[in-house]
Formats: structure tokens, C-alpha cells, sequence
């Protein structure tokens, strides 16, 4: 009967098929988990990098079995993380991973003192002052530096020409030369100015003109690529809004300020897109990067998404403007790889694992950092990464500016991403602010009352409300 | 149902009019029916078009074309320069290749005669239509093909799907036997809970069964997507039940008064009366299969070789970052084989859902 | 579904039983068949549902966290006080709420509808349009995702090119504005009704012709026989439906998720109650309170159900009742 042999296929056909899924299971040197998904390192050209890196290391260390994870979307991989080590199931190495998402999970990093004195690792080749950003509240060292990003602006120089502009000045301190030929600072008016100017809609009306047509825009003067408000605001003006001994959380006057400065741009002069605007074909694959985007202030880590630039629009990059104090500050980000807890790991299996963060941290370092667009600690690494990214990037760029910038980053209290008690929930509190202003209901929006409710909801985050 | 023809009450006396009008309807219901699937399936549209566009056609506002149109470029001086339409002081307007973009006036060339050189022109080159060509980017489908690896998350969604549905098939018929036929004391709370087993958000039970799989190292293995099927499913019961319950009783009677055990009744007697409602109850699986998105996602985090076609193509989107015309074109290719499965099985799926509905 | 539906079936199987005392052997024999065949669910059910929802239960009396070194404290009932002081679940609440309120009758209404249509006699080629409007079903929830947003995007997509060629200059930009973006879920869903249409129009196709018939004789109008007598002989479909509705609304998670990248914005009118589940469970790592929030939503899902049990008897018409 025909049903008959068409249940014995299948049933032959499942039986082959389960005995495909099940584990295979062999005798294997010690493995080591690395877990990549809290930061960058999760597009595609990154993963074949990192495998790389991985087949070398598995390759020079044949005791070890260093195994790749890379979560599946960034909107989970938090979630995932947190699911991985809940069940008693850490990966051993995560990274790279910022300021911020090391700040979500603080309890769960290993400390490194001892294993850092048993294999003899060097740290006195990196900056003292970057290693003390990883040192804990009682001096322990949590992680060793990786990876800096200062932030910088890059501009397309194509819409500056097509405007008649003259580009942002290569060095710090120097002055903007306006068209008619007056020399004013590199500072926030200024952007803000020159915005208009590079902000033109269908008709080819820019935002100076009385004709500009709002609702038609074509091509946009400045954003902050997927910045967070607390960075918006610490580019403004750096500040600190977390009083640690009273545990509380007071808006500082200038980060009012700076709240309106960003509404007035998206708002007034529409010279910074809209949530609609920026979720539109017209900024794919992202602001900057679409061509259509003449300036955007952004850690260098933007460097891993402008590979849509290479042939079609020229761009470089220029000093951060100074804030409303009149001075330059960099806000930078810092990646590294950590070690995560585990209770269960033999001893023998944690010194493999710092073997391989080892590996990551040093022999892989330039290689690495040019897959993140990330400028190395490790000096030995830095000429390795300027050849990489140069020869990414062939167009003129001044990657000097970067180099220069990091005399000028903000100091550990003034950090964009500094602890808070339950950080995940003001992240998300902080999200939700900004996304408010940015959103269609944000042009009518009252920004004092939503700044009081903002500072009133975070307090109740912070002194514990869950 | 089909005895419409030999109703006496039909008026057999040659009738054009009723003839006319029975057509004119049937136009119109079916003329009513396309417009309502157009708009249903206008999505799809959107999609096939986008599918078929290069990262350059795709950047703009709302006046890009909707098909895949690319800009018409002319190559000058070893440089591709974009064609616009250029009204002329003499009234008509020339196409001619954009050279250098400014605000107030800018420069083009005359595709038709370069050698003349540069033209100026006052005014803004934005107000200008571009001169637009249709070419379609087909390679979008090959290249996501290659990228997604479809065959390997074909071959492994396929694993999950049948043997899952092979577990789902052979607990629930057993299941759905014993609600439907045997005297079990407190049958009735029973299938309550298992009917109260639905309405449970899957969220109260992840992280003990995560825990649970981790612990006897399952996690990065498919197992955790396929062997809790084995132990049935409320949905299948429920439908498997109904369908059982509607079969005459008698032939099992009089089987077991035959002397075959139940076993021997469920597989010669009750299963061959309902394919129908088994091969619904597999299809249903195979459809959730497909789609369930959640369970892999965590369970085979890092086990790229593992993954099926859903967390394959929300990987993709995550990986090669905004490129919708690669999305599209992995949207399309992910619901060709389920529609085939269906057009292929329709009619004893067709018999098959009847059942949902029957019985309460 | 309830005990005192299944029950005519089953209550008259042990009346036989016990009328016939000889064959209580095989009665008990039978009993020990059953049990054999019920253990694969029994055990699952142990396995995969009764002890996770256990320890679940006991979760929301802990500070369970999944991120945390501490040990585990006891809380109390601090957890469940909580609910009705946390303004996120009072919103998030309501969301899903209003939602279901536009949600279900749509989600009865468009199925209903086109099975109607695929049901009448006048059209021409049935066999090929039933594929084409199940088809938007089958595609895995993610992909529709992704095909939607294009779809709905402010600038491009087909919905807004069509709505301003039809003369309205600003249509809503679907998916940041705060009012539009529940009418662009229910869009979203009517690509998931494909099975609600299926077993609404396999039902009506078992109608029997005769009521039709009937119907035709006394003059009856297409609309006054869909009324009269398709609803009811379908009602119980229809019934069925609705509580599937009523309680994967009450699980809606996927496309929202999805679309607002996590967050339920625009300004929290897309923050669904399993979205604050599910991030204060695993994105905030508080497992305690993440079970009490799922142990509540599953309340209020048992109670809905029950109510429209309690309203089935008023309005679902089973035909073969006696």
C-alpha cells in the first residue's frame, strides 16, 4: 500500500535525520569560548577576521581549543548573555565589549591580578591612565586595555565642495573660515551654522532659505550616528550627573542646554534627522554613510561601517567642535575582551582561557583593531593598524586627527558611560528620552517637563526600584 | 454538494437573462476577490521590487522610482557623470551628464557631442529630473543565496521540521487515544490542564528548561528543538481528539472483541480512518517549525551550522547590516517551499482543518 | 474544551462500563491502556511545564538575578506588590489591552470575510485563490517582519506612495508615529490569519445546502442567508478562533519586538506586556520579577478565557449538541 512505504520512507528518512542532529561528541584539547556580540565584531567581513584569528590560534597552541560565538542579533545578544550565564553555562572570553556593556554585567567579570603575575604579562607597555580605567573600586584590574575610539567629525567632503564650503579645520584650536572669508571657532555654533548650509531639500533650497521646504529634505547637514543622549550631551559639554555618596541623579544646567541645542537642530533648523528621516531610504545604510549626510560626530568605531564610501563620495575626518566651555573635549570609547567568572572552570582551563585573551590582546591586536576600526593600545600595534585602514580607506583621510585626539579625551568621571546603580535600566530610560525627541510627538514636546520626569524616573532607577 | 444540478426546483426552460446574470456576477465576485488579494499581497510586491535593486537604486526619498531604475550615467574624461533632463533657453530640454555639481549653476557635458565641452547652467541641478534606465539586479538572488548558505539552512530547518513533526505525530495520536477512547479517572481535569498548557506564556517556563538543557548539555544542539515534541502538544491533542471522537465506535469494539489489542485498533483502525487529521497536525507542526524563531535562537547561539532558515535570515540582516534588497530577495526564497508543500497537500489539508472547526 | 463539554462523550462510555459489571477486567485493563498511552504527555507535561512553572512560581518570591553574584534571597511578596506600583506594567498592561481591543474583532472579521468570498459559488478558479491568501502565512514571522517595514516605511513604501497619489500630502510615517503604529500591527497581523480563514471556510463548506435551499424558497438574500445561517453553523469556529486570538494577543511579542528594535517606541505605544516581561526577566536580569510578570499575564489570560466560555453558551451553536 502505498501509505505504507510511504510511512516506511519516512521513517527511515527521520531516523537518518536524527542520528544528523545528535552531538557529535570526541576527545578534544581544552576548549575556550568567545563570546562576541555586546559590541562590534558581529558583521560579516569582522566574523571571517576573527575566525582567522582563531584558526592561528588554534593552529600555535594545539592544547587549546579556542571556539567562536557570535550572537545572533544585537538586540538580543544582552539578553542571551545574561541567559548563558544564568544556566550556569558562561562563555570564558567576551569582547569586544565597551564601557557600557561591561557595565551591565559588573558582577560577573574575573579579575586578573594573579593570572596577569603568574604568565608574566606586560602591562607596562600600555598607558598607565588606560590601564587604571579597568581598575575596580578597590584596585583590582578587571581587564587590560584593547582598543580606543576618540570621537572625531567626519565630513563629506563632495557636499562641502558642492556648497562652496571650506572643510573643518585638521588640527586642534584652529579656527572655521566662514564663506565670506571671516575666521570663527570650531565650536557648536559654528556646526550648527554651517548645517543650514548643507541641509538642502527637493527643490534645492538650503535651511537658510525662506523657501526651504521641510518635509522634502534630500540631504542632511550633521547627526551623531547611533549616539546615546548621555554621549549627545557630553560632546555639548562634558558633565557629570550621578552623585555617588547620596546616590542620586541631578541633570547638570549645561546638559539642559544642550537637550534644547539637539531639539532646536532636529526641530528649528532640521538640519539633524528626524527619527523618520533617519529610519528612511534615503540615510541606508546609515547617516553618514549613505553620501547623503555631510557631517556626523561619532567615535572612530564608525570607521567599520563606511566601506559603502570606497568609490562613491569623498570623506575625511576633522577635530571634534568645542563644547559650550569653549574647549575641545574628546569623548572615547574603550574596548576590550574580558574574562567572565565561572565557579565551575578548572584552574587549568582559566589559564587557557587567559592565554587566549592574551592572544587577542597582543599577537591579535592590529588585526583585530583594523577589523573594528579600532585604534590599538598595544603601540607595537598601531603603525600595523594606520597601513590597514588606509588601505581600506584609500581616499585622502587624516587619520593624524585620531592620533591628536587622544590627548584631549575626557577622564574617567566624565566618562559618557560611567556606572550607575541598575545601568541597564537607565540605558534603557535614556534610549527612551531620546528616541521621544527625536520621534514624530518630539516637535511639540515640552523638554523641561519631560527632562523633570526623565531625572525623577532615573532617581527611582538608581536608589532600586526593582 | 455536488448535487446542485439534478435540483428539482431549478427552472431548466432556456433562460438567458439567468444564464447573463449568473456570469456577470461571477465576474464580479471574482474581479472583487483579485483586488482584495492584490491589496493582501501588495507586500510581496514591495518586496520583489526591492529585491531587485543595487544599494544605489535603493538610497532615496519619495521620489525614487519604484521599479529598479538606475540613474543613466555617461562616462567623460574616464569618469561617470549622471544624465538629467536640462530645460535649454531654447525651450526644449536636452538630456546631458552632470560634470560639476554647485548651488547656483552648474556644468554639464552633451552625451551627443562631449568634444563641444562643458555647458553651464543657472540654476539648482536638484530641481533637474534624472534620466533613468530599468535595470534589474537578478545576481541580488544568487549572491544571497551563497551568503545565507541556503541549502545547509534548507537541509537543517528540514531536520527540526520533520522529526519534531514525526515526535508530535506519534505522542499525539497516542494521547489523543487515550482521551478519546479509554475510562481514565479524572479524564476530564486532565484535559483541561492540557488544554490550560496554552494559554501558558512560554516565558514562565525558558529559563528552568534553559537551565534544564544546559545542564544535561544539550545547548548548541538541536535536541532542545526537537525532543520535547516527542512528548505531544496541546494544540495536536485537542484536534487529534476531536477527530477520534468522531469515529464510529463499533469497528473498534468489534475489533477487540477480535481479540487485537488497542494498539492493534489504533494503527489498523483508527489511524488509516484519519490521515486527514494527521497530516493537518503535521503540517501545522512543519508551519510552526518554519516559523518559531525564539527556540533556536537561543538554543543553538554560536552553532551557525545548526541554525534554521528563520534565525538564519535574522542573522543575515544583523551581519551584512542594512542591505534590503539581500533581505528581500531571503524573504522570498524562505516561503517558496512551504507554499509548494501546501499547493502539493492542499486537498487532504483542506479535509484535515475541517476538523479544528467541526466539534466545539 | 471545558470538562462539561467533553463531558456526554466519556460519561456515556462509563455508564456502559459500569452497566456491564463481566467486564470490569477489561475495564481495568482498559484503564492501564489508557494511562500507557497518556504517559508521553504526562511525562512531558512533568518535564517541560509543571516543574519549570514551579520553579517560576517560587522565583517570584525570590531576588533571583541572572546577572547577580549574591545569593538568592527570600522577598516575600514583594514582587507581587510590586505590579501595581510599577508604572511599566500598568502601561504595558493597557497597551496590549487596547490592542486587543482593535486586534481580535479584526482578527475574526478579515479571515471571516475572505473565507466568505473563497465560499461563493459565483467565483471563478476556486482552487487557486485558496493558496494565494494562506500564502502570507507561511512566511517565517521574522521575514514578514522585514517585508512590512519596507512595505510601511514613511518615504518609499508602497502604502505611502499610494496614499499620497490618492491626495493625502502627509500620510503617517506607520512605524514612529505613536497613533499609527497599532494600525500598522493589525496590518502586520492579517498576513497571520491564514489559518483563522481555513478552518472558517473548510467549516462553511460543510454547511449542509439543504439549510440553503431552504433559505432560497422563502426568498431569503445572500446577506440574510450569510446571517442567519452560515454564522451560526460556523459559529463554533468562530469561537474557537477568538480564544486563540484572545490568548496569543495576550503572548504578542515577536513582531513588536522586532520592529521597535526592543524598545516600544515610538514613546512606549508599541511596549507590550511581554516585552516588559521579557526585559525585565532577561534584559534587567530580574528573574523574580520577570515570573511574577509572567504568572500574571497568565492570569489574566486564564480569566479572559473563561469568561468567553462563560459567554459561548449565549451565542456558539454546536449542531450536534444532543
Amino acid at each position: 500500500m502505498s501509505k505504507r512505504k510511504f510511512s516506511i520512507v519516512l521513517i527511515s528518512l527521520v531516523a537518518v535525520l536524527i542520528l544528523g542532529a545528535l552531538p557529535i561528541s570526541a576527545q578534544e584539547p581544552i576548549t575556550v569560548t568567545w563570546f562576541v556580540g555586546l559590541g562590534t565584531g558581529t558583521n560579516a567581513e569582522q566574523i571571517a577576521i576573527q575566525e582567522q584569528v582563531v584558526a592561528d590560534f588554534n593552529a600555535a597552541n594545539p592544547g587549546i581549543n579556542l571556539e567562536l560565538n557570535i550572537a545572533a542579533s544585537n538586540e538580543t545578544s544582552r539578553d542571551l548573555l545574561s541567559t548563558l550565564i544564568a544556566s550556569g553555562n558562561p562563555p570564558d572570553i567576551v569582547g569586544p565589549v565597551g564601557v557600557s556593556g561591561s557595565n551591565s554585567f559588573n558582577d560577573q567579570w574575573m579579575t586578573l591580578d594573579s593570572l596577569v603575575e603568574a604568565s608574566g604579562f606586560d602591562l607596562s607597555t600600555f598607558d598607565p591612565a588606560l590601564v587604571d580605567l579597568y581598575r575596580n573600586d578597590a584596585g583590582e584590574l578587571t581587564a587590560i586595555p584593547f582598543a580606543v575610539y576618540p570621537s572625531v567629525t567626519f565630513y563629506n567632503a563632495d557636499l562641502f565642495d558642492e556648497a562652496g564650503l571650506s572643510y573643518p579645520p585638521s588640527e586642534f584650536g584652529a579656527p572655521y573660515v566662514m564663506p565670506d572669508g571671516t575666521e570663527v571657532p570650531w565650536n557648536y555654533d559654528t556646526v550648527a551654522e554651517i548645517a543650514k548650509i548643507l541641509t538642502v531639500d527637493a527643490n534645492g533650497n538650503d535651511a537658510t532659505m525662506d523657501g526651504f521646504d521641510p518635509t522634502a529634505i534630500e540631504q542632511f547637514g550633521l547627526n551623531f550616528q547611533w549616539a546615546r543622549v548621555r554621549l549627545i550631551w557630553s560632546y555639548l559639554q562634558p558633565a557629570s550627573f550621578y552623585d555617588a555618596a547620596a546616590n542620586t541623579i541631578t541633570l547638570p544646567e549645561e546638559w539642559h542646554q544642550a537637550t534644547q541645542w539637539y531639539w532646536d537642530r532636529v526641530w528649528v533648523d532640521h538640519t539633524v534627522p528626524n527619527s523618520t528621516y533617519a529610519a528612511s531610504d534615503l540615510l541606508q545604510p546609515s547617516g553618514f554613510a549613505s553620501g547623503n549626510l555631510a557631517m556626523s560626530i561619532v567615535p572612530l568605531w564608525y570607521t567599520c561601517c563606511l566601506d559603502n564610501s570606497v568609490g562613491n563620495f569623498n570623506w575625511s575626518i576633522a577635530p571634534v567642535p568645542a563644547s559650550f566651555d569653549g574647549e575641545q573635549h574628546v569623548a572615547m570609547d574603550a574596548d576590550t575582551f574580558r574574562l567572565v567568572k565561572n565557579a565551575n572552570r578548572s584552574e587549568e582551563a582559566t589559564a587557557a582561557a587567559f592565554t587566549a585573551l592574551s592572544y587577542l590582546l597582543t599577537d591579535a591586536a592590529a588585526t583585530l583593531g583594523s577589523a573594528y576600526g579600532a585604534f590599538p593600545a598595544l603601540p607595537a600595534a598601531q603603525p600595523v593598524w594606520f597601513d590597514s585602514i588606509s588601505a581600506r580607506y584609500p581616499g585622502e583621510i587624516d587619520w593624524t586627527v585620531a592620533v591628536d585626539s587622544l590627548a584631549y579625551a575626557n577622564p574617567g568621571p566624565l566618562h559618557h558611560e560611567s556606572n550607575v546603580p541598575n545601568y541597564t535600566q537607565t540605558y534603557e530610560r535614556e534610549n527612551a528620552l531620546l528616541s521621544l525627541i527625536e520621534g514624530d510627538t518630539g516637535a511639540t514636546v515640552d523638554l523641561e517637563a519631560e527632562l523633570a520626569t526623565f531625572e525623577s524616573d532615573m532617581n527611582a532607577i538608581v536608589s532600586g526600584g526593582s | 454538494m455536488a448535487a446542485v444540478n439534478v435540483n428539482p426546483h431549478i427552472n431548466t426552460s432556456p433562460f438567458f437573462g439567468a444564464q447573463l446574470r449568473k456570469l456577470a456576477i461571477g465576474a464580479s465576485v471574482t474581479l472583487f476577490a483579485t483586488i482584495i488579494l492584490i491589496a493582501y499581497l501588495l507586500p510581496l510586491g514591495n518586496m520583489t521590487t526591492i529585491s531587485l535593486k543595487s544599494q544605489q537604486q535603493l538610497v532615496g526619498s519619495t521620489d525614487t522610482p519604484i521599479l529598479p531604475m538606475s540613474a543613466k550615467v555617461f562616462v567623460y574624461e574616464d569618469k561617470e557623470y549622471e544624465v538629467f533632463q536640462v530645460p535649454m533657453q531654447d525651450g526644449t530640454v536636452k538630456p546631458l551628464a552632470l560634470v560639476r555639481k554647485g548651488r547656483q549653476d552648474s556644468d554639464f557635458v552633451d552625451p551627443d557631442n562631449p568634444d563641444a565641452g562643458l555647458i553651464n547652467w543657472q540654476g539648482s541641478w536638484r530641481t533637474l529630473e534624472p534620466s533613468f534606465v530599468f535595470e534589474p539586479h537578478f545576481e541580488n538572488y544568487p549572491r544571497a543565496w551563497e551568503l545565507l548558505d541556503f541549502p545547509l539552512l534548507f537541509k537543517n530547518t528540514l531536520v527540526i521540521a520533520l522529526t519534531g513533526m514525526i515526535g508530535t505525530l506519534v505522542s499525539s495520536i497516542c494521547v489523543a487515544y487515550a482521551f478519546a477512547r479509554f475510562p481514565i479517572p479524572g479524564k476530564n481535569w486532565l484535559f483541561l490542564v492540557l488544554i490550560g498548557t496554552i494559554i501558558l506564556p512560554s516565558q514562565v517556563t525558558l529559563i528552568p528548561t534553559y537551565a534544564f538543557f544546559a545542564k544535561i548539555g544539550w545547548t548548541g544542539t538541536q535536541l532542545p528543538l526537537i525532543v520535547p515534541h516527542f512528548f505531544a502538544n496541546a494544540y495536536n491533542v485537542f484536534l487529534l481528539r476531536q477527530f477520534f471522537m468522531t469515529l464510529p465506535r463499533e469497528l473498534d469494539e468489534a475489533a477487540l472483541i477480535d481479540g487485537a489489542g488497542p494498539l492493534r485498533v489504533l494503527v489498523s483502525i483508527i489511524i488509516p480512518q484519519a490521515w486527514p487529521a494527521i497530516i493537518s497536525v503535521g503540517m501545522f507542526h512543519f508551519i510552526f517549525a518554519w516559523n518559531d524563531y525564539f527556540g533556536p535562537l537561543i538554543y543553538l547561539l554560536g552553532e551557525p551550522q545548526l541554525q534554521p532558515i528563520s534565525v538564519g535570515v535574522q542573522v543575515f540582516n544583523f551581519q551584512y547590516g542594512p542591505n534590503p534588497e539581500l533581505i528581500q530577495a531571503t524573504s522570498l526564497m524562505a516561503m517558496v517551499l512551504p507554499l509548494l508543500i501546501f499547493v502539493f497537500a492542499q486537498k487532504i489539508f483542506m479535509r484535515g482543518v475541517v476538523i479544528t472547526g467541526v466539534e466545539k | 474544551m471545558s470538562p462539561t463539554n467533553s463531558a456526554p462523550g466519556s460519561a456515556s462510555l462509563e455508564a456502559s462500563a459500569s452497566g456491564r459489571p463481566k467486564r470490569s477486567t477489561l475495564q481495568q485493563q482498559q484503564r492501564t491502556w489508557g494511562w500507557i498511552f497518556l504517559s508521553p504527555w504526562i511525562f512531558g507535561f512533568f518535564a517541560f511545564t509543571a516543574l519549570p512553572i514551579v520553579a517560576s512560581l517560587i522565583f517570584t518570591f525570590t531576588d533571583f538575578s541572572l546577572t547577580s553574584d549574591q545569593p538568592i534571597n527570600g522577598v516575600g511578596l514583594r514582587n507581587w506588590q510590586k505590579l501595581f506600583s510599577d508604572p511599566l506594567t500598568i502601561h504595558s498592561l493597557g497597551v496590549t489591552l487596547k490592542f486587543a481591543l482593535i486586534a481580535v474583532p479584526i482578527g475574526i472579521l478579515i479571515p471571516l470575510g475572505m473565507a466568505a468570498l473563497l465560499n461563493s459559488k459565483y467565483l471563478w478558479g476556486k482552487r487557486l485563490w485558496r493558496p494565494l491568501f494562506y500564502l502570507p502565512y507561511m512566511v517565517p514571522a521574522i521575514s514578514s517582519v522585514f517585508i512590512w517595514q519596507s512595505f510601511l516605511n514613511g518615504q518609499t513604501g508602497w502604502l505611502n506612495r499610494m496614499l499620497r497619489n490618492f491626495g493625502f500630502a502627509n500620510p503617517p510615517n506607520w512605524l514612529q508615529d505613536e497613533t499609527a503604529i497599532p494600525i500598522a500591527l493589525v496590518l502586520i497581523g492579517t498576513w497571520g490569519v491564514g489559518n483563522a480563514m481555513l478552518t472558517m471556510l473548510a467549516t462553511m463548506q460543510g454547511v449542509p445546502t439543504e439549510l440553503y435551499e431552504a433559505a432560497d424558497v422563502d426568498g431569503a438574500g445572500p446577506l440574510t442567508k450569510f446571517r442567519r445561517i452560515t454564522i451560526p453553523m460556523i459559529s463554533p469556529v468562530i469561537f474557537y478562533n477568538l480564544v486563540l486570538s484572545v490568548i496569543g494577543l495576550m503572548q504578542y511579542f515577536v513582531i513588536p519586538y522586532v520592529i521597535t528594535r526592543g524598545t516600544g517606541n515610538p514613546n512606549q505605544s508599541a511596549y507590550f506586556f511581554n516585552m516588559h516581561l521579557y526585559k525585565t526577566a532577561f534584559t534587567f536580569a530580574d528573574m523574580g520579577y520577570g515570573s511574577t510578570l509572567a504568572w500574571f499575564i497568565f492570569i489574566i489570560a486564564l480569566a479572559l478565557t473563561a469568561a468567553l466560555f462563560a459567554t459561548s453558551r449565549r451565542w456558539v451553536y454546536y449542531a450536534s449538541g444532543d
